[in-house]
């Protein structure tokens, strides 16, 4: 018995090996443009394991932007041509992908994923072979002199937290402010960034209730909720199931209060879970398909093409392929260093999430949107810009 | 903490302790025939549940219909699950056998993951009709789930000990589990006893699914700590013993409630799993584990 497991531990280390070196004879090496290849842009996402869902939105969304460039005439007179790796939803599966995208030297730029952990694990990878990648990922310290190639095209958290202390203050005019949170490093990031937030408002949270992702029981935050004084609850809760619970114990055990959520609460599988029990609640969302014009124009292409409304897993890769392929028409020589510069100067540039002004760590965005569940449809409140005023 | 707050958080630890030990139970039961943990107990529940959603939402049969169709299906698993996964290991030692429940308990949920997507899944509630699915008394908001769910444990608790005890398959059983070979030169087919083990611990699994669709949602992942916990049940009371899979489950569930009302949620599992690792150290054999000692 002990032979044959040595033997089988030898076939999958024998496999993985294969499997992480095989396409090195992809690799031409002569990295010459020539004028009627296709311009190659990289893109790796989950497309087994536990994200593969994002992963078919993400997938979703390039494919999209790539057909609209392609029609239009592509680029420099040359088409698109996306590359995809899976990530296996995993850091290693993250990793690995890169590498195996970058061993092809004519892909000139990257669109990666929206898990932050997984682009963190990135990053060094990112640095050695020097390409932009585009990222979706909101963990804040993602751009923070981390490197030079990452740039992101969504907002992230600390402007989320912004933004939703800014309108519970200033528009709700609540000050007695509780958050409920989960204990994984979105949920605890979420709540730095919140405790941060309030200081410019001179205030502190009156009640903060952390707890583990894939809780099934919310009684005991609901009771210190109820006890806390409350008047109005942040929340930062990724996981969708946790939020449905949580809406329905605390309808079911009478606490009803105003209610600003992390973008998942104005998720597709949130509304579906938690029903009526969300209904006047508010939350964040970077993508909206009613905030400008550009955006109404993706919804309505990608409602035609995949016969369901666009969320910002898909809207965000999207942009990433039109703010590039707009870029490469100025940047004929295709090079990482004229790209990379090309986006750091990116003034006012409109995409579907919004409009992209690069800042020199390599954040596109910084508006979030503000949207009211009404009976299940959301209603767009506001824009809130998290750098301009405070 | 008033006395309202403090009954809603009791009731939610009996509840969750209520599901728990329904898990838990099946957990015992394949331990007293097998001397086997079964790591995939939790993995039945989830099927279960997932079962459900298919029947009623996807070929739209009655709930009510859906439910006994569920329970013949998981049945049949049961049976498939001993086939493939016991019988081929039987006369090997335990380690073998535990670790092929846990290849399962893998299979199971990236199976399901594969056939039935990783966005969570809504079920219909087994009370239907009510606006928030429960009643207020005294303060205290009653689930009608939660009820449905004490009552099918408490009958299931019931019937496990006088079947064991006071039956003679039940008792057979027994005697399967505690020495095969005796059980053999007796005349008991050995084998069928340790397949209607399956059988029944299926079942309970996938009525303990079917149960927690409702207020937990039903995922691939559901059955992950699910089992996790029913596994500390056991642990606290006693393998082999289904007095102490219910005793443990239920402390477990109020340990975890009030611990998360009165101290901070956010340590809810550990003191569960300190509870664990105490009674590892000073009573490993669990509140009523002398049988477990006779046996050895």
């Amino acid at each position: 018995m002990r032979k044959g497991f040595a033997l089988l531990l030898a076939a999958v280390m024998t496999l993985t090996v294969a499997c992480n070196s095989a396409p090195k004879n992809n690799a031409s090496g002569s990295g010459s443009a020539d004028d009627k290849k296709p311009i190659k842009i990289g893109v790796t996402i989950p497309q087994t394991g536990g994200d593969v869902d994002a992963g078919r939105l993400m997938k979703n969304g390039v494919e999209l932007a790539v057909d609209t460039v392609n029609k239009a005439g592509g680029v420099l007179g040359r088409q698109i041509q996306l590359v995809i790796q899976d990530d296996q939803s995993t850091n290693p599966g993250s990793v690995a992908a890169l590498q195996k995208i970058l061993e092809d030297k004519d892909v000139v730029a990257v669109v990666s994923t929206v898990r932050s952990t997984q682009i963190a694990a990135q990053i060094p990878t990112i640095n050695e072979l020097k390409v932009p990648v585009a990222i979706g990922g909101t963990n804040f310290g993602l751009t923070q002199g981390q490197s030079p190639w990452v740039f992101r095209f969504r907002p992230h958290d600390g402007m989320s937290a912004k933004a939703m202390v800014k309108f519970v203050v200033e528009d709700l005019k609540k000050s007695k402010i509780a958050l409920v949170h989960s204990t994984d490093a979105f949920g605890n990031g979420g709540r730095d960034m919140v405790v941060n937030a309030l200081k410019d408002y001179n205030n502190t949270l009156i009640a903060d209730q952390g707890f583990n992702t894939g809780e099934k029981d919310f009684t005991g935050v609901i009771s210190a909720l109820k006890q806390s004084g409350a008047d109005v609850i942040i929340s930062y809760i990724a996981a969708s199931t946790d939020l449905g619970i949580l809406a329905k114990q605390m309808k079911q055990q009478g606490l009803s209060l105003a209610w600003v959520g992390s973008p998942s609460i104005t998720g597709q599988d949130a509304l579906r879970l938690a029903g009526d029990a969300l209904y006047g609640t508010y939350g964040v969302a970077d993508f909206n398909k009613e905030a400008n014009a550009k955006a109404k124009a993706f919804a309505e292409a990608y409602k035609a093409k995949y016969n369901q409304d666009p969320d910002f897993y898909s809207s965000w890769p999207y942009d990433a392929i039109t703010v590039l392929t707009e870029l490469m028409k100025t940047t004929p020589d295709l090079k990482p260093e004229t790209l990379q510069k090309a986006l750091l100067a990116t003034k006012g540039l409109e995409g579907v999430e919004g409009t992209y002004t690069f800042d020199k760590n390599g954040d596109g965005l910084d508006s979030y949107h503000i949207l009211q569940n009404e009976n299940n449809a959301f209603k767009l409140v506001k824009t809130i810009h998290a750098n301009a005023g405070k | 903490m008033n006395l309202a707050i403090f009954g809603q958080n009791l009731l939610a630890g009996v509840a969750i302790g209520g599901v728990y030990a329904m898990v838990a139970l099946g957990i015992v039961l394949i331990y007293k025939a097998t001397n086997v943990v079964n790591f995939a107990q939790g993995e039945f529940s989830m099927l279960g549940a997932f079962g459900l959603v298919t029947l009623t939402q996807a070929m739209h049969i009655n709930y009510y219909v859906a439910i006994p169709l569920v329970l013949v299906i998981m049945a049949a698993f049961g049976l498939l699950f001993e086939l493939g996964v016991y019988f081929p290991l039987r006369n090997r030692t335990f380690l073998p056998v535990i670790i092929a429940t846990i290849g399962a308990s893998i299979m199971f949920q990236n199976g399901a993951l594969a056939v039935f997507g990783a966005a969570p899944q809504k079920v219909a509630p087994m009370v239907q009709g009510t606006a928030t699915g429960g009643f207020t008394a005294g303060g205290v908001f009653f689930d009608y789930h939660y009820l449905v769910i004490l009552a099918v444990t408490a009958v299931l608790m019931g019937f496990q000990y006088f079947f064991f005890e006071h039956t003679l398959l039940g008792k057979k059983m027994q005697a399967t589990s505690q020495d095969k070979d005796m059980a053999r030169l007796l005349g008991i087919p050995v084998a069928s006893m340790i397949a209607i083990t399956f059988i029944y611990s299926s079942l309970l699994g996938g009525l303990s699914g079917m149960l927690v669709a409702p207020i937990f949602f039903v995922t691939h992942r559901m059955g992950g700590t699910l089992g996790m916990k029913a596994f500390a049940a056991s642990i606290i009371g006693g393998f082999g013993d289904v007095r102490g899979a219910i005793i443990g489950a239920l402390s477990l569930g109020i340990i975890e409630a009030l611990g998360a009302a009165f101290i901070s949620p956010v340590y809810k599992d550990a003191y569960g799993f300190l509870i664990v690792i105490l009674f590892l150290l000073v009573r490993p054999q669990g509140i009523f584990g002398e049988k477990v000692a006779e046996k050895a």
